[in-house]
């Protein structure tokens, strides 16, 4: 039979607990969450520095009439949980009443001990092949690089139940790429299994390490080509920052016009935890919320926003999200997902006649209540005459966001694919993790600024 | 202070990792946070503590990192071990050895004290009514929290470092929204300090201001080339992207590109740029890095010329220059890296920016940063998207909603013709980074 998972060995406890902590008018919860992160400092040469570390923690949240008490405490155990509980109980004006509780029992964690790490052996074997594929010629390059592999598990205990969050894998790598005079930001993140997520991270360094082209893109307006990777990202800052509702219902350019057709007929963007395949997947949320698809651009219509507990006169779907156990949870995106359109790509840079291709974007920003965006685009080439043309400098694209919309054209990519370099979204100091899958697009009059030489 | 109650675990798992003849490093951090926010669904309170555990191996020029909190402790030693034959080193690794004339103090930590809420809200409060003042009806605040923090830590050494301290930090975040005829826009701002008291909650109110309410007036600006004037916290976030060249080795090659392998200044003769954990004024206020060495103040860049680096206690040894005490350890699961406290641009006694202002014929005063500042050391270029006054005469005569500077960054740094005596210091790399009122005269704008 299957050991249960340290984070739920204690359920009826648990449950009980957090059922006698809250009062009538009070809603709340308990989180559980283990963090174990095997990661490896590495350049063009191969790995370097092993690191391991493995952090545990637990949090109480009381919410009444609008308020929110969050008490948290090292460690994912009963003696955790007892001592939040307690902190909670004072702090909040309640007498959790404690029962006698069993012995926890021996740690399963020394048990595992030799078993993880003939397994953490074979993957930084298979780390450091990804990477010789990847630089097989590392002269001209210097890469400063972090890879780590970050197993999450989390546990939502509620009055009545103990929710497992499940136990989420992903492969994340950051850092710099050098060559050429030039710097590359490099970001990668992939919640496939380790072997196919290596295999990504061999081919995506690679190309990161393709020489930085001099030629600038064009200044001002620019029609833009997205490609399904680049296009994700597009839709993270521009329709999913948008329907957050943390900003309430009426925080952002979207919000504010529910209801409305801001895209191309047919468009479909809907924002998906279910999506096992991407790195923002759940199956509940933060909060205990059972996750769900919801639709945010529907035909081209806003339809949806994204809520947890919190959300100003909007019931939670299973978006409330946290960056970890001392946080508290926010309405955040998952997997950001578009529907595929009837164009091949071809067609597509055909259609753009003069423009740019942005293949990938390192970063981007919104503010939803003015509606800027921008987008820092590191590769891209040029179009000319609807055909792909000399690759481009990294430059900034910016544009607002219900302009944006109203200016993708009416046909876009038939082939929707997850995105690469979308991985970490960070709000407000809160990082999660983000996915995105979509086609390629095409956008007109987005607004091309490069640094002078 | 609540005494320590782990029963001698930090000495248990110290002399398990020393077990085999290996160095050992072990660190301990205990920590309260209480954070309060106010926003438009009503407050939240959150109450944090934190206790964890990092041990570094060291052994035959290898060294390995394991951490974890106190519960899984005693495995440190078994997972630092397993690591350490995979390990490999581009510059080499070394343990701590004992601070000069210090004795090991051998002594346990506690938990801090758990702050103050009442104090948390006085800070809020008078952050809303700065703002009411600073934005004259225009500006509301979505949000806004006041994190108010105290930790305590130890490290130890086989080779004999024994050591324990104690930091304090106080964060205020408010997201704020200027809405006027000319539209809407908001912004997030970040102040912070190393006590509460000295949290500087009415000019991160006239600044949230400023952010939100510049870009809905005024103009764009139109001259292509003009004297530019830097406010502080515009130039402290160009200034900070500089910390890189610094750190350690790490950036010798782009740092002797830079300045031709030391023939050229990196910066004019009026730039000095220092690293200095105990300056006042500064976010952070250090008393030990993260391996437990003293900290104190750095030269890196005296009158232009490349002058100092900051280290750890191996790249000291590298370099052949003094440990600095800039090992940082951003969270007690992090191996300690190289890192800045408070980094900055040394200010210019006697020079105050209505003087640089005066000396201003038709300029561009930059006030906020509306982008985060795109830098590219290595291909030496910059971008700044800001919002200000354009500046006629020494007078500031009209609101700026957007401009652009940008722009080879060694010209920018080599041009630049004064600085003011105003160093303020903004969040940024692994601590503070700060900077006065900067001048740059003729820069290409847009």
């Amino acid at each position: 039979m299957r050991e249960p998972s340290e984070l739920a060995r204690d359920a009826d406890d648990a449950v009980r607990l957090v059922s006698g902590l809250l009062r009538r008018g009070e809603t709340g919860e308990a989180f559980r969450e283990r963090v174990r992160t095997e990661s490896w400092s590495a350049t063009e040469s191969g790995l370097l520095a092993p690191a391991l570390s493995v952090e545990s923690g637990t949090a109480v949240r009381i919410r009444r009439e609008g308020r929110l008490l969050l008490v948290a405490r090292s460690g994912a155990g009963p003696e955790a949980l007892r001592d939040a509980v307690r902190e909670a109980g004072r702090l909040a004006g309640n007498a959790p009443f404690f029962k006698a509780h069993r012995s926890s029992g021996t740690s399963p964690a020394e048990r595992a001990v030799e078993r993880a790490e003939a397994e953490e052996e074979g993957r930084s074997a298979a780390l450091a092949a990804a990477l010789a594929r990847a630089f097989p010629d590392p002269r001209g390059i210097s890469a400063t690089l972090q890879l780590s592999r970050i197993v999450t598990e989390r546990t939502v205990v509620t009055p009545r139940a103990l929710l497992p969050c499940g136990a989420r894998t992903r492969l994340v790598a950051a850092g710099t790429i050098r060559r050429s005079g030039a710097e590359r930001p490099f970001s990668f993140q992939s919640a496939r299994p380790f072997a196919e997520a290596a295999n990504a991270l061999a081919l995506a360094l690679h190309e990161a390490t393709r020489p930085v082209p001099g030629l600038p893109p064009p200044p001002g307006p620019v029609d833009v080509v997205f490609s399904p990777s680049a296009a994700s990202v597009f839709w993270h800052e521009v329709v999913g920052h948008s329907l957050e509702a943390d900003g309430g219902e009426r925080g952002s350019v979207l919000s504010r016009v529910k209801g409305a057709a801001v895209a191309p007929p047919g468009l479909d963007v809907h924002d998906d935890p279910g999506r096992a395949d991407l790195p923002g997947a759940y199956g509940v949320d933060d909060e205990g919320t059972l996750a769900r698809a919801i639709p945010l651009l529907a035909d081209g219509v806003v339809t949806g926003l994204l809520a947890d507990r919190r959300s100003g006169g909007v019931e939670s779907n299973g978006h409330g999200r946290t960056a970890s156990f001392r946080r508290p949870p926010r309405a955040r995106m998952s997997n950001l997902v578009a529907n595929a359109g009837h164009a091949s790509f071809g067609e597509l840079i055909e259609r753009c006649g003069d423009g740019v291709l942005v293949k990938e974007v390192a970063t981007g920003s919104a503010d939803p209540e003015s509606g800027r965006f921008v987008l820092l685009v590191s590769a891209a080439e040029a179009i000319r005459r609807g055909r792909r043309s000399a690759p481009l400098t990294p430059f900034a694209l910016g544009g607002e966001i219900l302009s944006a919309l109203g200016a993708i054209e009416d046909v876009w990519g038939n082939e929707v694919l997850p995105a690469t370099g979308l991985s970490i979204c960070v709000k407000g100091g809160d990082a999660v993790p983000v996915g995105g899958a979509a086609a390629a697009l095409l956008v007109r009059g987005l607004v091309a600024r490069t640094a002078r030489r | 202070m609540t005494p320590a109650s782990d029963d001698g675990l930090f000495e248990r798992v110290l002399d398990a990792a020393a077990s085999d003849g290996s160095g050992a490093e072990l660190y301990e951090r205990r920590g309260r946070l209480l954070e309060l926010t106010e926003d438009e669904t009503g407050t939240s309170l959150l109450e944090s503590g934190e206790h964890g555990l990092a041990l570094r191996l060291f052994k035959g020029g290898r060294s390995a990192f394991a951490a974890s909190g106190p519960a899984h402790a005693l495995l440190l030693p078994s997972q630092a071990h397993a690591r350490l034959p995979r390990a490999r080193t581009r510059r080499g690794v070394r343990l701590p050895a004992p601070v000069a004339g210090e004795a090991p103090e051998g002594r346990p930590i506690g938990d801090p004290p758990a702050p103050d809420v009442d104090l948390a809200r006085t800070l809020l409060t008078g952050f809303r009514q700065a703002l009411t003042s600073s934005g004259r009806g225009s500006v509301a605040v979505r949000e806004a929290s006041v994190a108010l923090g105290e930790r305590t830590e130890r490290l130890a050494t086989t080779s004999g470092r024994d050591t324990a301290w104690g930091s304090r930090l106080a964060t205020l975040v408010a997201t704020v929204v200027g809405r006027t005829t000319g539209g809407r826009f908001s912004a997030r701002v970040v102040g912070a300090a190393p006590r509460p008291e000295e949290l500087p909650v009415a000019r991160l109110a006239r600044h949230a201001a400023d952010r939100v309410l510049l870009p809905l007036h005024g103009r764009p600006f139109d001259a292509t080339r003009a004297d530019v004037l830097l406010d502080p916290l515009v130039a402290s976030h160009l200034v900070g992207r500089l910390a890189p060249l610094f750190l350690g080795d790490d950036e010798e090659a782009l740092l002797a590109a830079r300045t031709r392998d030391g023939r050229d200044a990196l910066a004019s003769p009026l730039v000095s740029i220092v690293d200095d954990a105990t300056v006042s004024g500064g976010l952070v206020r250090g008393v030990r890095d993260g391996e437990g060495t003293p900290q104190g103040r750095t030269r890196l860049v005296e009158r232009g010329l490349s002058s100092g680096r900051l280290t750890d206690t191996a790249a000291a040894l590298r370099l052949s220059r003094p440990l600095s005490g800039n090992a940082i350890r951003v969270a007690w699961s992090d191996a300690p890296r190289i890192g800045v406290t408070n980094f900055f641009v040394d200010p210019s006694p006697g020079v105050s920016p209505l003087d640089l202002l005066g000396s201003v014929s038709r300029g561009l005063y930059a006030a906020v940063l509306l982008e985060r500042p795109d830098v590219d050391l290595a291909a030496d270029r910059f971008r700044l998207v800001v919002a200000g006054y354009a500046v006629e005469k020494g007078r500031a005569t009209e609101r700026i909603s957007e401009a652009e500077i940008s722009g080879r960054l060694s010209e920018f740094l080599r041009g630049v013709s004064g600085i003011g005596d105003d160093l303020k210091f903004a969040i940024g790399g692994t601590g503070s980074i700060g900077s006065p009122t900067l001048l740059v005269p003729r820069w290409r704008t847009g």
